[in-house]
């Protein structure tokens, strides 16, 4: 198969697979928004050096539970380190002011 | 759609512990395997857990090098992320037909080297993590996972491309579909594990709405050296806890359940884990609601007497309900059986359901094996080979015929491997043409529907 066939079956299977999964991708999508709202907010409060999970949770009016469960994922894939402690809890740290 | 066909000697169902050590035993006896696990990565419930009791030997390091062993066996052929779907016999074989899932991946292609991952945008409950961390919809299932190659779950995938375009050897292929398999096998062997009771499986205990009580796995998790936060902490907030409580028999030995066997294990996790704590979180206090202590195995009574001595608090006790405080604290009320007999309400940081084992699939429909009254494969004849099931020629190992550790588990593969490998040999001339025939393990048909 040469690599303009290639294009074109790749072009019709991610066709099919979008109205085949249209239902799952319109609910990812609207979960993708729902995080990346969730995300300006935390990014938001995380500036200005390092915060524990309570810390940021007051800050942004978020619920705890999800800013650890956000700030885990994010320290996961390197958006977020973190630098220290405070008495019983962690402080993490966006990973960009770390690095300045 | 092509369908592939594979004839060996005996097929393996599950690729856990005890699947994975059934098929070594039968492989390095010359017998040809196929090794059949519906998830991406073979290792089973073993490879999420941090350290074995009584020995506190890292579980990883036992697992991983089985599962390296199993992927590298001449004799033994591994499908992951394939189900079996329906099965015949056939002439004193079985034919079992299989669906390879798309990974929408070429594993041929994929390095495991992760750049998909990190151009996802979505982030997903990560269940290796018991839900406490994530991964994306499209990952390499954990760190040591075999085959180390991506996964796209489709379901929860954008189709956005971004992963496409991170891919440094272009193994991203959406034209995958469902692969048909059929692998004819003279023997089976059923290694298909156990569930654990659902955290939110008792109302009294905060039917799963407590971010602080947890279970059983989801501490393993937090001990494991790749667990979701590196740390013990505690999941509403992050804080490390000062104290932390086990609740015994939280899904066996309870009839309001339906499960009134004894799960074998919960005594001892519950004890391996407060060890644990005491090693991770030297000021924390433990403490430990059982109705008994079961110690059964060889040197498990020196360990919980080691725990005692070490300082983890054991109460006699039943603990009727939980709840928390405006600050997510559970609040245990328990009533205490020691001395004077009483009820009290206890705060603690974290709260860990010692749950129960239950069976994880019925294997009555496709392979005509019945169960037994909790539910799990019934052996035939449970005195002198517990392995053997009512159907001629397939056998079960491990969790799949009830409640078991570790050490238990390996025993009975090893224990349906000697069967099933029995089995072939009484029933010669097939079994022997199939091992002594030069069939490499790559020969296969490719018969066009």
């Amino acid at each position: 198969m040469n690599a303009k066939e290639k294009a074109r079956e790749r072009t019709t299977a991610l066709k099919r697979l979008r109205e085949e999964h249209a239902e799952t991708v319109a609910r990812t999508q609207a979960l993708l928004k729902e995080q990346q709202a969730f995300r300006k907010k935390l990014r938001a409060a995380m500036k200005g050096g390092p915060k524990t999970i309570p810390q940021i949770a007051a800050a942004s009016g978020l619920p705890s539970d999800k800013v650890l469960w956000h700030v885990m994922a994010m320290k996961k894939y390197d958006m977020v380190r973190e630098v220290g402690r405070d008495a019983d809890y962690y402080q993490y740290q966006l990973a960009e002011e770390v690095a300045e | 759609m092509a369908e592939e066909r594979l004839r060996v000697d005996a097929l393996v169902v599950g690729g856990g512990i005890a699947g994975m050590q059934a098929s070594l035993d039968l492989a390095d006896q010359g017998y040809h395997v196929a090794l059949v696990e519906r998830e991406p990565s073979i290792g089973g419930k073993m490879i999420a857990l941090s350290k074995v009791f009584p020995t506190l030997d890292c579980c990883s390091c036992i697992t991983t090098p089985k599962m390296s062993a199993v992927a590298h066996h001449e004799n033994i052929h591994l499908f992951t992320y394939t189900e079996v779907k329906t099965i015949e016999p056939n002439g004193g074989s079985y034919l079992v037909h299989c669906v390879e899932k798309p990974r929408y991946v070429d594993t041929g292609l994929c390095t495991g080297c992760r750049q998909c991952e990190y151009a996802c945008p979505i982030d997903l409950p990560d269940p290796f993590q018991m839900g406490l961390s994530a991964h994306r919809a499209i990952r390499v299932p954990f760190s040591t996972a075999v085959p180390q190659k991506a996964v796209l779950d489709i379901d929860h995938c954008l189709l956005c491309g971004k992963c496409e375009k991170a891919c440094p050897v272009d193994a991203i292929d959406f034209t995958q579909g469902p692969q048909d398999l059929v692998i004819e096998a003279r023997a089976i062997v059923l290694a298909t594990g156990y569930e654990t009771t659902p955290r939110d499986a008792k109302a009294e205990y905060g039917a799963g709405k407590l971010s602080n009580v947890i279970d059983g796995l989801m501490m393993e998790r937090l001990l494991a050296p790749t667990g979701p936060y590196l740390h013990v902490l505690r999941p509403s907030d992050g804080k490390e806890p000062d104290s932390i409580a086990y609740v015994q028999c939280a899904g066996s030995r309870d009839e309001t359940l339906g499960v009134s066997y004894c799960s074998r294990v919960c005594c001892m996790y519950a004890i391996k884990q407060a060890m644990l704590l005491s090693g991770a979180l030297p000021m924390a206090d433990i403490t430990i609601y059982y109705m008994d202590i079961r110690t059964f195995g060889k040197g498990y009574e020196q360990f919980y007497q080691n725990a005692r001595a070490m300082g983890i608090e054991f109460v006699k006790a039943k603990v009727g309900r939980i709840t928390e405080d405006e600050y997510r604290n559970p609040i245990v009320r328990v009533e205490i059986m020691e001395e004077a007999s009483r009820v009290e309400e206890r705060k603690h940081d974290l709260v860990v359901l010692s749950v129960g084992m239950l069976p994880a699939y019925d294997p009555r429909p496709l392979y005509g094996v019945p169960i037994a009254e909790d539910g799990f494969v019934e052996a035939a004849c449970p005195n002198i080979a517990p392995p053997m099931t009512a159907q001629p020629g397939v056998f079960a190992a491990g969790t799949a015929t009830g409640p078991m550790d570790i050490v238990d588990s390996i025993v009975m593969a090893g224990a349906a491997a000697a069967e099933a490998a029995a089995y072939l040999e009484r029933h010669d001339g097939e079994a022997k043409t199939y091992a002594g025939r030069s069939i490499s393990m790559g020969e296969k048909e490719a018969i066009h529907a």
